[in-house]
């Protein structure tokens, strides 16, 4: 009769109070998942829809481009390679979001996160000679660890002072990227290249490719992955369950409710923001450490706002956020490949990431829909 | 050291900040009215984009400058009002529709222009024309004055209008009240017979002009084509200049002046031996301690 120990003080209190109920609560959230999943794989068909009408009005081959859109990923393995390398930073800058959402924070600092991970990463990982794995993971330290300052700030002016998230992350994001700009052209840049670029960083730091691994090309897709996928299971672990993950969701949830039942809010949403930062630190340590090896301006360019799309098409599940970001990498990819074959640019794809937000911010889309469906209903 | 204050001290450069504060006064001014009303407006860079574009391109199709900077206002006003509809009336999160706005504004903007005219980069290769340069016969001739008035475009004109005229809205027009209302308590501003959506319809359709006619202004005012991704963030910056501006329309129009100030500067001292980006950042650190400031005092405030 007794429910397993393993889950936390609240679940249990409400499994005791009535055990029966468990099997329902499961097969309830079953449904409820597999509804989600529906909506989220509509949501994404619907707004490719949208884009292949545009193409189409616009006189442009919208068929020939669809398939390079939806094939064009798969064809051969190096745009593999690049499909997952994506995702990789694309999941972690989703996961980096998805915290502080799940706290009912906005932080749009992700940007500015990523430079300072990258920065830090790459500074350990050009000039500290370290021992084989300690080489890999002293940078990623690094990386997580310069995230998650920069995630600080704005949390603790949030949750102390109560200034606005989303103005104070936007303005971090602005000094960190010209702060990076500065070091990168003025003193980190390499003598030995035409180009603004730092040195390469050094061969036992950089994460081992995949390519080494299966013999296939793979492009830049490197060990990363596995690393993420770890990383998207530990912020599952937290979130689901441990104390901070509870606070988290109970801030998120219902601030006022969280305070009265004795949860340091305030504390819980710095947490979020420090947590949040350093996967984004992560993010950026990828992009320097495995897809470019080394810095270079622009190098994040727009991904983190991406990461926020991967966020909410996840609808904040740490699991999920893999999974959208792999769908959404998808799209980026066939992009590219839709812009080389056909004369259809990429930016069809940034519409239907547009599409994508709306349609899931649209919450009460679905509500008119089924109202106009029950008023047909009514009528006949 | 010298050459510095020489720079600062000139009438080129007093020129070039109200040349470079034009778009962000604008757009500033456009999010105060949204903010106001009670809906945060994070759409402004989409709204400059959209305008960008459209003006160039209807300028370079009709011939008309007049009628690019029309359309361009409209159109930054239609993409405003998708937000009302999706905020309003969809339920949507104000902030993570406007996110999605400035994506599509972005695509959609680099879309048009590559199906239009085959080129990724801009609208370079039509011919728009941009609006014309106000001159001031007497103050021209008027040494330290002229350099800095006269010739100004007429964007600026209209953004250093636009601060009286939206204080004005604000404090003294029946609209104004009911915009703050609204914004303020919108229930109670329900029970008192104000229509709350309609009004907040308005206040967003007119923050889109405003947005817009920054647009139109970075397309057909100090250049004269569209750029894809022109906008290079300033709609976010003047988000921050209507928090930093206390929501008050001078102070916004007097932040939205400190950050064109900045920006000009930064690109003064590009010639010279101080790294441009540190300076640049400085609006932004300037910013952020403000704003830690003022929240504080707003706490301390609450707490009495």
């Amino acid at each position: 009769m007794n429910p397993t120990v393993k889950t936390t003080g609240t679940v249990k209190t409400a499994e005791t109070a009535e055990p029966e109920g468990r099997p329902a609560f499961l097969a309830a959230r079953r449904t409820s998942t597999a509804v989600e999943l529906t909506m989220t794989v509509l949501t994404v068909a619907v707004a490719v829809l949208i884009a292949f009408l545009v193409i189409l009005a616009t006189g442009k081959d919208a068929s020939g481009a669809l398939s390079a859109l939806l094939t064009g990923p798969l064809d051969r393995t190096p745009r593999i390679g690049r499909w997952l390398a994506d995702a990789t930073t694309l999941s972690l800058l989703g996961l980096s979001v998805a915290i502080p959402f799940r706290a009912r924070q906005i932080s749009l600092g992700a940007e500015g996160q990523v430079y300072a991970g990258a920065l830090a990463g790459a500074l350990v990982a050009i000039h500290v000679p370290l021992p084989p794995v300690a080489a890999v993971l002293v940078p990623l330290g690094a990386a997580a660890l310069a995230g998650a300052a920069l995630g600080a700030v704005p949390g603790v002016m949030k949750a102390r002072l109560g200034a606005n998230e989303i103005v104070a992350t936007l303005m971090l994001n602005a000094v960190v990227v010209r702060v990076f700009d500065y070091l990168l052209t003025d003193h980190l840049r390499s003598p030995a290249s035409a180009a603004i670029q730092s040195d390469p960083v050094r061969p036992g730091s950089a994460l081992p490719l995949l390519s080494d691994f299966f013999g296939v090309p793979l492009d830049q897709a490197n060990v990363g992955l596995f690393g993420m996928l770890a990383v998207a299971a530990a912020v599952w672990f937290l979130l689901a369950r441990t104390p901070l993950g509870y606070r988290i969701r109970m801030t998120g949830s219902n601030p006022e409710f969280a305070l009265y039942g004795g949860i340091d809010v305030p504390r819980t949403i710095e947490w979020s923001f420090v947590i949040g930062g350093a996967l984004a630190g992560l993010a950026g340590a990828h992009l320097a450490l495995g897809v470019y090896g080394g810095l270079q301006p622009d190098m994040a360019g727009g991904l983190a706002f991406e990461g926020i799309v991967v966020a909410l098409l996840a609808r904040n599940n740490p699991v999920g956020v893999v999974a959208a970001a792999l769908l959404y990498s998808y799209l980026r990819v066939g992009g590219d490949v839709m812009e080389q074959q056909t004369d259809v640019g990429s930016e069809a794809v940034t519409i239907i990431q547009a599409v994508i937000v709306l349609l899931v911010t649209a919450r009460a889309l679905p509500e008119l829909v089924k109202r106009h469906l029950a008023r047909k209903e009514a009528g006949r | 050291m010298n050459s510095v204050l020489e720079v600062v001290l000139s009438t080129g450069f007093l020129a070039a900040i109200l040349r470079v504060s034009t778009p962000y006064v604008l757009a500033a001014l456009g999010g105060l009215l949204a903010e106001r009303a009670g809906v945060p407006n994070i759409a402004l860079e989409g709204s400059m984009l959209t305008a960008a574009c459209t003006g160039a391109l209807v300028a370079g199709y009709s011939g008309s400058v007049w009628a690019g900077a029309a359309c361009g206002i409209a159109a930054g006003a239609l993409l405003t009002l998708l937000l009302g509809v999706l905020h309003l009336h969809l339920g949507a999160d104000a902030i993570i529709a406007g996110i999605g706005l400035n994506l599509l504004a972005s695509g959609a903007t680099a879309y048009t222009v590559y199906a239009l005219l085959g080129d990724k980069g801009g609208t370079s290769r039509l011919h728009s024309g941009a609006l014309p340069p106000v001159r001031l016969p007497l103050i021209e001739d008027t040494p330290g004055l002229g350099p800095v008035l006269s010739g100004q475009n007429l964007m600026t004109w209209v953004a250093l209008a636009a601060a009286p005229a939206v204080a004005w809205l604000l404090y003294r027009a029946r609209f104004g009240f009911h915009l703050r209302a609204v914004g303020e308590f919108p229930e109670a501003a329900r029970s008192v017979g104000i229509h709350v959506h309609r009004v907040q319809f308005l206040a967003l359709a007119l923050s889109g002009a405003l947005a817009g006619a920054a647009g139109v202004f970075l397309s057909m005012g100090a250049v004269s084509f569209f750029v894809t991704g022109m906008t290079a963030g300033r709609g976010y910056i003047a988000l921050a200049a209507v928090f930093l501006g206390a929501l008050r329309p001078w102070g916004v129009f007097l932040a939205a002046l400190g950050f064109g100030a900045a920006e000009a500067l930064s690109v003064q001292l590009g010639n010279l031996d101080i790294p441009s980006q540190l300076v640049s950042a400085i609006p932004y650190v300037f910013t952020l301690l403000a704003l830690a400031f003022f929240a504080r005092r707003r706490l301390v405030k609450e707490s009495v």
